[in-house]
């Protein structure tokens, strides 16, 4: 066991972060994300850290600067949220295509308008067809782990594409909780030194890079990333089981199932909201009402064959999400989940419940009413509507 | 060793047949500057004539024998600046990062990480070639367009005819970042240019050296291909472009222009001026002697590289 | 060549080269009698077309260049010309 010491989501993150070696950390600062380039910002300024920081003017910059070190073979991290995230749109999308390994903290956020600062999972959701792999933690711990995570995952042969570690501004980003801070020199021996090759501007092994492409030679690149996304299916379970080797923490790969066996029905979650969830769960089940939880952990990839399998012998679904689908007037998961099981959909009663946006709160009672709302539903095959988690 | 010695035994390092149009000054110009970086650089060229014309390869083919990029629009300056940083972490700042890039990747889209790097200090040569709009995409306005000029999307028509707004003065802005290295230059002063390329390099293992370079279009601007160099030259000549450089904080004019030609001279046989107004002309012309003054007044040399 | 793995996009096959003569209208001709061997003519062609030969001379290669005529608008002595393409070869 390392030391442990009580911290926020950010800091989780940064310290996260600073365990993983990065050669250079670019940052521009936004609500929630700010704090956790302020503390790299500190360790750098001490000497606490070897990485070189480079305080940007734009977000658009950040992400770009690391670009230009991953393709100098350099080990890149940055942190955003929201409107950060819309305005690195551009080179975040050609990070994914360019296949450069990084990791960057999203620091999930509502998107305006209405102006807001405050939490959500919309931005993130925005992205998801940006080619990152993409995670949610849902505690602090699982923040500091999942970066480390991220590096070897990012750069194993097999992914070779960024990370984003996902987690609730607010709800994670500012709340203090216990962590257990791993030794640096186990970190070193879980996650070693970069070595990808596979693309480098260096004049000893000169190259083109992103030449300009033809359509038919462009889809073989879009064939191989969508084929290394699917790889990475099996890459994050033993990347899981590896941390849990070294650490002893394993958190269930692509989705965590929570008293799902003999559940007659499940609730689907994603991120902070977990934890009230798991309360809720206990709840109902202490009242008779066999529930149980599908955390989902990884969205990119999307972990379609594990749901097919916990949803296996179900009477029906409700995924709870801070995001919404427009065109679809749902979430965006709900969307993803009720297509991984076609299937076997005709049989199950299932809808999308919404709440949380704008920092809003997802209460016990919410997760109750949906919970109360599916069980209610049970008898009667189909979608039923959309349940939006406000106010009484 | 002369600057015509030098250039006739450095290697050209770009594919020979590049798809720049029949005398392309900005061809030209990254000729020479990749001719004088040499094998030991790493290039980025932004979307733009340059970026369009192969030299950035295509499928599996590259177009130089250095490595080369062809970055976003929006980012050559700060996606460099990561590399830049690296080479530093690598212990191998002798590398020369360098980009050619256009007046839309410089002064418009790409200036808010050209800003950034630049006050940074990024060590990095940064080159524009400014052709004064979006040649690439059919020759489109710029904020370095001058007043007047006919592109596509400043037509002639019976309401509007031609810009309406005199150009942005990039160099000047630049030069006001507290770089290492700022200068002017035009190909047809090739000896001035060649030194301040052999500068910008040098300097740019320093902080960030930038040169704003002319670069004359035929098929944009519309004149006779031959006639590149001889409009640069007049660009000179008048004052259109002046030639100065600051280094140390100490601004210089390289060519002392003692007897100027007139705007008038340099622009008449142009296409993209040939509906000037006398306004436009007039306005054109006192810009020209109002920004001539201001540099002269921040020089604090009188000698002159020709 | 072993199997494209078609991860990041890198061109690193050979060097992609366009066949610009081909676009060419008038070719320059250089009169060796007139020429003072000053250079002007390489550093102002685009295409560095123009070379520094092994006999130490000027010359003027026609695999790349693509006609624009700088080289005989610049020449101080006016020793190049452009000469319809068609014709005899000078090449």
């Amino acid at each position: 066991m390392g030391e442990i010491k009580a911290m926020t989501g950010n800091t989780a993150a940064a310290v996260g972060a600073a365990l993983s070696r990065p050669d250079v950390i670019a940052a521009y600062p936004i609500t929630p994300q700010s704090s956790v380039v302020e503390y790299l910002s500190d360790l750098v300024h001490n000497g606490s850290i070897a990485s070189t920081l480079v305080a940007t003017e734009s977000e658009h910059s950040a992400m770009s600067v690391l670009q230009g070190v991953a393709s100098a073979g350099g080990r890149a991290f940055t942190a955003t949220s929201s409107q950060g995230l819309a305005f690195m749109y551009e080179p975040y999308y050609q990070m994914s295509t360019m296949r450069l390994p990084m990791v960057m903290a999203l620091v999930t956020r509502e998107m305006i308008s209405p102006c807001t600062v405050w939490g959500g999972q919309q931005d993130a959701m925005s992205v998801r067809d940006a080619g990152w792999i993409q995670l949610y933690a849902e505690n602090n711990q699982e923040i500091m782990d999942m970066i480390i995570q991220g590096y070897l995952l990012s750069e194993h042969k097999d992914v070779l594409m960024p990370v984003n570690v996902c987690y609730d501004g607010f709800y994670l980003s500012h709340l203090v909780e216990r962590v257990d801070i791993p030794e640096q020199s186990k970190v070193d021996a879980f996650l070693p030194a970069v070595s990808f090759d596979h693309v480098v501007l260096d004049p000893l092994r000169p190259m083109a890079v992103d030449s300009l492409t033809s359509g038919e030679v462009l889809m073989r690149y879009r064939m191989s990333h969508l084929e290394a996304m699917q790889k990475t299916l099996d890459v994050l379970e033993e990347v899981d089981e590896k941390f849990y080797a070294a650490f002893g923490r394993k958190y269930g790969g692509a989705i965590e199932e929570y008293r799902c066996e003999d559940a007659e029905f499940v609730i689907l979650t994603i991120g902070a909201m977990t934890g009230t969830a798991r309360d809720a769960v206990d709840y109902c089940r202490d009242n008779g009402t066999k529930v149980g939880l599908i955390k989902l952990r990884y969205t990119r990839p999307f972990p379609q064959q594990r749901l097919i399998k916990a949803l296996a012998g179900k009477k029906g679904f409700a995924v709870i999400e801070k995001s919404v689908c427009y065109g679809w007037n749902t979430g965006p998961m709900y969307v993803e989940t009720r297509s991984a099981v076609s299937e076997t959909l005709s049989g199950l009663s299932h809808f999308s419940a919404i709440g949380g946006l704008g920092g809003a709160d997802i209460s016990l009672n919410h997760m109750i009413s949906v919970i109360d709302t599916l069980q209610a539903s049970l008898n009667t095959p189909g979608q039923k509507q959309t349940l939006w988690l406000v106010k009484e | 060793m002369n600057y015509i010695q030098t250039l006739r035994t450095a290697k050209d390092v770009v594919t020979p047949g590049m798809s720049a149009c029949q005398g392309c000054g900005a061809e030209l110009i990254l000729r020479r500057v990749l001719q004088l970086a040499g094998q030991n650089t790493i290039v980025c060229v932004p979307p733009g004539c340059l970026g369009g014309s192969g030299v950035v390869g295509w499928d599996y083919q590259t177009g130089m024998e250095i490595p080369v990029h062809i970055p976003l629009l929006t980012n050559t300056a700060s996606y460099l600046s990561g590399v830049s940083r690296m080479y530093q972490r690598k212990g191998r700042g002798d590398v020369n990062i360098v980009c050619v890039a256009g007046d839309g990747a410089t002064a418009d889209g790409g200036f808010q990480s050209l800003s950034g790097a630049a006050e940074r200090n990024e060590k990095i040569l940064y080159i524009c070639y400014d052709n004064e709009g979006y040649m690439n995409t059919g020759f489109q306005r710029s904020s370095t367009t001058t007043l007047g000029s006919h592109t596509s999307t400043t037509p002639l028509g019976s309401v509007i005819s031609g810009k309406e707004q005199q150009q942005k003065y990039l160099p000047l802005i630049m030069s006001m970042h507290n770089l290492s290295y700022c200068a002017t230059a035009s190909p047809s002063h090739m000896a001035d240019m060649v030194a301040k390329i052999e500068k910008g390099l040098a300097w740019s293992k320093e902080g960030f050296a930038y040169i704003h370079m002319f670069s004359p279009c035929p098929t944009g601007w519309l004149y006779d291909i031959d006639q590149g160099i001889q409009i640069a030259r007049k660009a000179v000549q008048s004052n259109f472009f002046p030639l100065w450089e600051m280094e140390n904080r100490k601004y210089r004019m390289t060519y002392d222009n003692k007897k100027p030609i007139s705007i008038a001279d340099f622009v008449k046989d142009i296409g993209k001026f040939r509906d000037l107004s006398e306004q436009d002309l007039a306005a054109i012309q006192s810009m020209v002697d109002d920004r001539y003054e201001k540099l002269k007044k921040l020089s604090s040399e009188a000698d002159c590289n020709e | 060549m072993s199997e494209r793995k078609h991860i990041s996009p890198i061109g690193q096959e050979g060097l992609y080269v366009l066949d610009t003569a081909s676009w060419r209208t008038h070719r320059p001709v250089m009169d060796k009698n007139t020429c003072v061997e000053c250079g002007i003519c390489l550093s102002y062609c685009p295409v560095n077309s123009i070379i520094f030969n092994d006999e130490n001379k000027y010359e003027i290669t026609y695999n790349y260049c693509k006609g624009c005529g700088i080289c005989a608008v610049e020449c101080p002595k006016k020793s190049i010309s452009m000469v319809a393409e068609g014709g005899e070869d000078h090449g």
